[in-house]
């Protein structure tokens, strides 16, 4: 299986922002989620996963902000190791990791502002949330995310008011507003269709490359993998299989990472 | 076509036992039931109490309606209102803690939601007469009482209520504050009870109509409102008395419910 080295340390002088090492995730009831994963991502990366349902891609991307623990091994962000991070420490590093989800996972009713202000939670003490009080910095913050998604118009408009593709689009922005050096998306465009899908994965292409945000995504479509990626990590039944810029991702290698029975249980 | 020409395969036939059993069950109850109850015995003044009481109706006391002096129809009506109302109001506050005890889906250990769950329908049990007999006791004979004993039976309907919209909950929201740096306070303030504040105000009011027809009966044990008036009217035999202040009840509940009931058409 080809199997490439991307940037070595000693090529880039630069550091991996997100490492696997060594990761392993078996779930309570058994399933094995993870396999070993070693995994080094760097800075302005666009690395789309891919694999099969059940493969262990979302338990791969829950486990870089700990929405899941792993089992054993240890997974860094930016040289702080997560696995270890405790209380004050574990929000700190949440903080700086944007997620957007297949189901775009906003609170419907309220506003759009409101959901994407949602993504300063991180800078601000309990006792200030229990009343919303955030600063008026932060709501321009909030606006302007809006405005790099192309909703400024939206800002008061309720969440469930939106199409889908907008609403994956508000959650793109209040992802953004956490002023992340990460984003991570899960299965984002999974529930929408083809047109909003361009439309969505345009705008991600465009946060890394404009704003340098390193995204980790995984998708379900081989095609938008390669049109997007600049690099494409296969996971099959819980391992690595595959690692290398999307050029060297050729049919073969495509179908050795979709080979293989749909694993029975769904990674999230 | 032979696959869509086939007969419709009888349905095949269980053990009826189970069922035969049933029945001769509830059977046997209710011969048990009707044995165990004292002969249908009617007083023989029964049909002039009866014309009485229907001509009392129709020829109502309408000077009673409003004298001014606090004890009249409209006085204690608001009276009432004002009891159900400071009643539910109060515990609706006071049931959003026990709902987040009770509610299964916040603890890992299965003992806290358990005792939660227990505490509430104990709570529960007791009859709102029975309570207001008690706070009677302990606060004197007055709208106090029945301000206490309606909101005391309501945290165990209302946390019951509030604890299930909880378990209903999507959490995707919640996983996105999580993800974003938030605290658990933080998913409850920014994420949980926003999305359950249409199912809070619904279940408020639903239980504010309940709360104005128990209110109405608190009186006859002395808790204050319209109940009062109506145990002396009877017992005084003053039935154009009683004749307008059940319709003054039936108006007062018809209307609660109207009004309530069109708000919470609104909210969901």
């Amino acid at each position: 299986m080809a199997e490439q080295q991307v940037p070595s340390t000693t090529a880039a002088p630069q550091e991996p922002i997100i490492q696997f090492d060594h990761v392993s995730k078996v779930y309570d009831n058994g399933a094995l989620g993870l396999k070993d994963i070693n995994l080094k991502i760097y800075p302005g990366e666009f690395v789309v996963v891919i694999g099969l349902s059940g493969a262990g891609k979302s338990t791969l991307m829950r486990s870089v902000n700990r929405l899941h623990d792993i089992t054993s091994g240890d997974i860094q962000i930016g040289g702080r190791s997560i696995t270890k991070a405790k209380g004050k420490e574990l929000l700190e590093i949440r903080r700086g990791i944007g997620m957007i989800f297949q189901n775009f996972n906003l609170v419907k009713r309220a506003s759009v502002l409101r959901n994407v202000l949602t993504g300063r939670v991180g800078y601000y003490p309990t006792w200030k949330m229990i009343f919303g009080l955030f600063s008026p910095e932060d709501k321009q913050r909030a606006y302007e995310s809006l405005q790099r998604v192309d909703l400024g118009d939206k800002v008061y408009a309720r969440a469930d008011e939106l199409s889908g593709g907008q609403q994956q689009r508000v959650s793109i922005a209040r992802a953004l507003t956490q002023d992340p050096q990460i984003i991570l998306a899960d299965e984002p465009v999974a529930s929408l269709d083809p047109q909003t899908t361009r439309h969505v994965m345009d705008d991600l292409k465009r946060i890394n490359e404009e704003l340098g945000i390193t995204v980790l995504i995984n998708l379900h479509s081989v095609d938008l993998a390669k049109e997007y990626g600049s690099r494409i990590v296969g996971i099959r039944a819980g391992e690595k299989v595959f690692d290398g810029p999307v050029a060297t991702a050729d049919d073969a290698t495509i179908s050795e990472i979709y080979s293989g029975k749909d694993t029975e249980k769904e990674g999230a | 076509m032979d696959a869509t020409n086939k007969k419709l395969p009888p349905r095949e036939r269980k053990n009826e036992w189970p069922k035969y059993l049933a029945w001769a069950f509830v059977a046997a109850l209710i011969i048990w039931a009707f044995v165990g109850m004292p002969a249908f015995a009617i007083k023989p003044n029964a049909g002039q109490i009866g014309g009485s009481i229907m001509s009392g109706i129709f020829h109502p006391d309408w000077a009673y309606v409003y004298r001014g002096d606090g004890e009249d129809l409209v006085s204690t009506l608001l009276q009432t209102i004002a009891i159900a109302f400071i009643g539910t109001f109060i515990s609706a506050i006071v049931s959003l803690p026990f709902a987040f005890w009770a509610a299964n889906t916040k603890h890992e250990f299965w003992l806290v939601t358990r005792s939660g769950k227990f505490l509430l329908t104990a709570i529960r049990t007791f009859p709102e007469i029975v309570l207001a007999l008690m706070f009677i006791k302990a606060v004197g004979p007055s709208a106090f009482a029945g301000v206490l004993a309606v909101g005391f039976h309501s945290v165990g309907m209302l946390a019951k209520l509030f604890s299930e919209a909880i378990e209903n909950l999507d959490n995707g929201a919640g996983e996105s504050v999580t993800s974003a740096g938030g605290t658990r306070m933080d998913v409850t303030m920014l994420a949980t009870i926003p999305q359950l504040l249409p199912e809070l105000i619904s279940n408020t009011l639903y239980r504010f109509e309940l709360a104005i027809r128990s209110a109405s009966i608190l009186g006859i044990v002395g808790a204050g409102g319209i109940g009062t008036p109506l145990i002396f009217a009877i017992s005084a035999r003053a039935w154009s008395r009683v004749g307008i202040i059940l319709l003054g009840i039936v108006i007062m509940v018809t209307l609660v419910d109207f009004i309530s009931g069109s708000i919470r058409k609104k909210l969901i």
